[in-house]
């Protein structure tokens, strides 16, 4: 597979072929997109304030694979045509600025795939540096020249080259800053598996973009007579636009940011707000300077708040992965004797089937019992081999809905080994009947497990018949709680200490553990508490919420 | 000698272990009894049975050298094998040290199992022998007098009859009458034998 097949899932998940559905999305996209810049023309002057089909165009080249792009370029000509041709513009003219148009979305696409594999990430500052200076800066640039020349070639209108050259650039680099990182944010989100989101946050995403079209168009859309314009004016947007920055990240900002272009431009196309100068040019101009130098500090640094998070993440999920490595090396003892339990039974299977067949041939009932007890025995350590490559696997955070007790079972197999050789009993008292949990199911377990070795650890100097540690699961009113329970000696400190980076008290132990457990639950939504008791022994306490689907 | 037939009795918490082990032995032509935790073990056990425990070293609950321990308190003599899944040294040394005899790791050697389950029950055969003799011997000191048991007090001390009847006051004669009365009634011909017979009584020196 070469590096440029890393399409979205939207276009990925198609059948042969696979171009189709992308190409008509163009097709239609393209009309549109044309028909919207043609409404955002400033009257009489001819050329559009913001021509957004050609960073459509540019958009679906960079989510496509470089052999499909062809399509995409041909798929974009009916649109173009369609919506050309209703303005009175000479076929020769039409033709014209479909090549200059699709030679904009080819110029941008090829430079960033030079340097950005796959699709620009808008949580890169790289990626998103590289993706403004090629597709909202070079691709105008270089296409505009192209344009303006053709346009001056055929003879279309009465512009100075530079004059068209100026217009077209602007309209352009503008278009493709709304345009280019808006499909980007979304097709990513696409991709990713939309995240449910609670109501609290389609709310406060309502208010954002209806309190920001509201001041938008107050501040750019309302009847302008004065000459003279607060400065104030100009940044009545800007605090709406940061809250999308901060709270709802890039694809806050590259959603808002078109937004406050269509309110500005449409009052400005109106003869509205404050961009209103002698000469068209220079109102457009005006205009398309505002929102050019409002959008990319504010694109930046939602790119910049997202890629600080991503690192932490990673660096988070790479720190969660270490302590899970660490905990498995710590119960390999166990996890070898979990294996050594069937190689066992196998082998003595085995060799009492040669006994048998050599003494009592004709005894076929024992013989097929022993195989279903080899093929038992064999499973089984296939499925001790399967669990522990999954907890030793370093993998992005999946959610799932999980059975609580299925994860408490997995886990107990999973240490079985190292309670038994320790000679801890543990005891599952799971709720017959829990409503599921939504999370990622191996980190989960990592909790699990680090509770139970620990408990493990803190009854090691109890008497045999103390040695008891019990998996409670249990559901309250929207919560699951799974309690881990032992008779040791509890805990001395207080219980918020456990829970800190390189607390410990076991001479190997990093201190790691109970930290990451409780981010772990923290991330899930969930609480990690530790409690002493009364009749002694420590109590951890996993609260969780429920789905509200009962399983 | 009459004993009870002999039986390899397996102690592990892991049934399909526990059954591969059943069968391994059956196929070697033992009788087997099993046992899937310790718990059950020593509430179902028959009383004094001959034969040897197979068990393994690591079950939840009970572990194998505390049930070995427990089984100590008890007057369930029979030679223990251990199986492990890990052998720690520490867990081994202790379970030898603690009579037990042989110490096997999972996944077990038949040749090993089968050896050591014939050492064990050989053993058991030789301590019930030894058992069955003891109680014989003590039968019949409890049927003598205490003026017999007196005599043969001295007897075995290496005292003549002349000092015996002496410590005792009385005549040399009837001395003799009753070491000849004790002799008898102990089955012996020789005082060779009966010191024998006597050492096998006394509880081991330490």
């Amino acid at each position: 597979m070469d590096a440029h097949t890393a399409t979205p899932g939207v276009a990925a998940a198609l059948r042969p072929p696979r171009w189709l559905l992308p190409a008509l999305a163009v097709a239609i996209g393209y009309y549109v997109a044309a028909r919207l810049g043609m409404a955002f023309t400033l009257h009489p002057h001819s050329i559009s304030t913001l021509w957004p089909p050609n960073a459509l165009l540019l958009a679906a080249l960079l989510l496509t694979a470089g052999r499909d792009w062809w399509w995409l370029l041909l798929a974009a000509l009916p649109g173009h045509i369609a919506a050309e041709l209703q303005s009175g513009v000479p076929t020769v003219m039409v033709l014209g600025w479909y090549a200059s148009n699709c030679s904009e979305a080819l110029i941008g696409a090829s430079l960033l795939r030079i340097f950005v594999r796959g699709v620009p990430r808008l949580d890169s500052l790289r990626d998103t540096g590289i993706l403004l200076l090629t597709a909202a800066l070079a691709a105008p640039v270089f296409s505009t020249f192209i344009d303006a020349a053709l346009v001056r070639l055929i003879g279309w209108g009465t512009s100075t080259y530079w004059d068209l050259v100026s217009t077209r650039l602007f309209s352009n680099a503008l278009a493709a800053l709304m345009v280019v990182p808006l499909i980007l944010a979304w097709a990513a989100w696409l991709a990713a598996g939309p995240a449910k989101m609670r109501g609290a946050r389609y709310a406060e995403a309502a208010a954002l973009f209806s309190g920001l079209l509201a001041v938008c168009l107050l501040a750019f859309a309302m009847p302008h007579s004065d000459a003279h314009t607060a400065p104030a004016v100009f940044y009545a947007p800007l605090p709406f636009l940061l809250w999308a920055a901060v709270r709802f990240g890039p694809l806050g900002v590259v959603s808002a940011l078109p937004a406050m272009a269509v309110a500005t431009i449409w009052g400005t196309v109106h003869g509205l707000g404050p961009f209103t100068t002698e000469t068209p040019q220079d109102t457009a101009r005006e205009m398309q300077l505002f929102l050019i130098t409002a959008s990319v500090p504010l694109l930046l640094l939602a790119v910049a708040l997202a890629e600080r998070s991503r690192i932490e993440r990673e660096s988070r999920s790479q720190l969660t992965h270490l302590s899970r490595v660490a905990m498995l090396g710590e119960l390999s003892g166990g996890i070898a004797h979990e294996l050594n339990q069937p190689l066992t039974a196998i082998l003595a299977n085995a060799q009492a089937a040669q006994h048998f067949l050599a003494n009592k041939p004709g005894e076929r009932a024992i013989l097929s019992e022993i195989l279903q007890d080899i093929i038992l025995a064999d499973k089984r350590a296939g499925d001790v081999i399967d669990r522990l490559r999954a907890m030793f696997k370093r993998g992005e955070t999946r959610t799932e809905a999980l059975d609580p007790n299925r994860l408490v079972r997995d886990v107990m197999s999973l240490a079985h080994g190292d309670m038994t050789t320790r000679g801890i009993e543990v005891v599952p008292r799971l709720a017959a009947s829990l409503p599921e949990i939504r999370g990622d199911r191996i980190q989960l377990q990592q909790v699990i497990l680090n509770l139970i070795v620990n408990a493990a650890d803190a009854m090691s100097m109890c008497a045999p018949n103390d040695r008891l540690l019990t998996v409670h699961t249990l559901a309250t009113k929207g919560r699951v709680h799974i309690n881990v329970i032992d008779r040791g000696p509890g805990f001395t400190v207080a219980s918020e200490i456990l829970f800190e980076a390189f607390y410990t008290t076991k001479p190997q132990g990093l201190g790691l553990g109970l930290s990451i457990s409780k981010s772990i639950v923290s991330a899930h939504g969930g609480r990690l508490r530790a409690v002493t008791r009364k009749g002694g022994g420590a109590a951890f306490l996993i609260t969780l919420p429920a789905l509200a689907r009962r399983p | 000698m009459s004993i009870a037939r002999a039986n390899v009795t397996v102690v592990d918490d892991d049934v399909l272990v526990l059954r591969s082990l059943d069968r391994l032995l059956q196929s070697a032509g033992f009788e087997v009894e099993v046992f899937s935790s310790p718990k059950d073990f020593l509430e179902k056990r028959t009383a004094n049975p001959a034969g040897c425990i197979v068990m393994d070293l690591s079950m939840p609950g009970i572990s194998g050298l505390e049930l070995q321990q427990a089984l100590f308190g008890t007057r369930d003599g029979r030679p223990v094998v251990f199986i492990s899944g890990q052998g720690s040294v520490p867990a081994s040394v202790q379970a030898m040290k603690a009579g037990a005899i042989d110490f096997l790791t999972k996944p077990i050697d038949e040749a090993q199992l089968l050896g050591a389950v014939r050492v064990a029950l050989d053993k058991d055969r030789a301590a019930r022998g030894q058992r069955a003799e003891q109680a014989a011997i003590t039968a019949c000191l409890a049927a003598l007098t205490p003026r017999e048991r007196e005599v043969l007090a001295g007897v075995v001390a290496g005292k003549l009859n002349k000092q015996i009847a002496a410590e005792l006051g009385t005549a040399e004669k009837t001395i003799k009458v009753h070491r000849a009365r004790m002799m008898r009634k102990m089955a012996v011909d020789s005082v060779a034998e009966l010191v024998r017979l006597w050492t096998l009584t006394q509880p081991p020196q330490a």
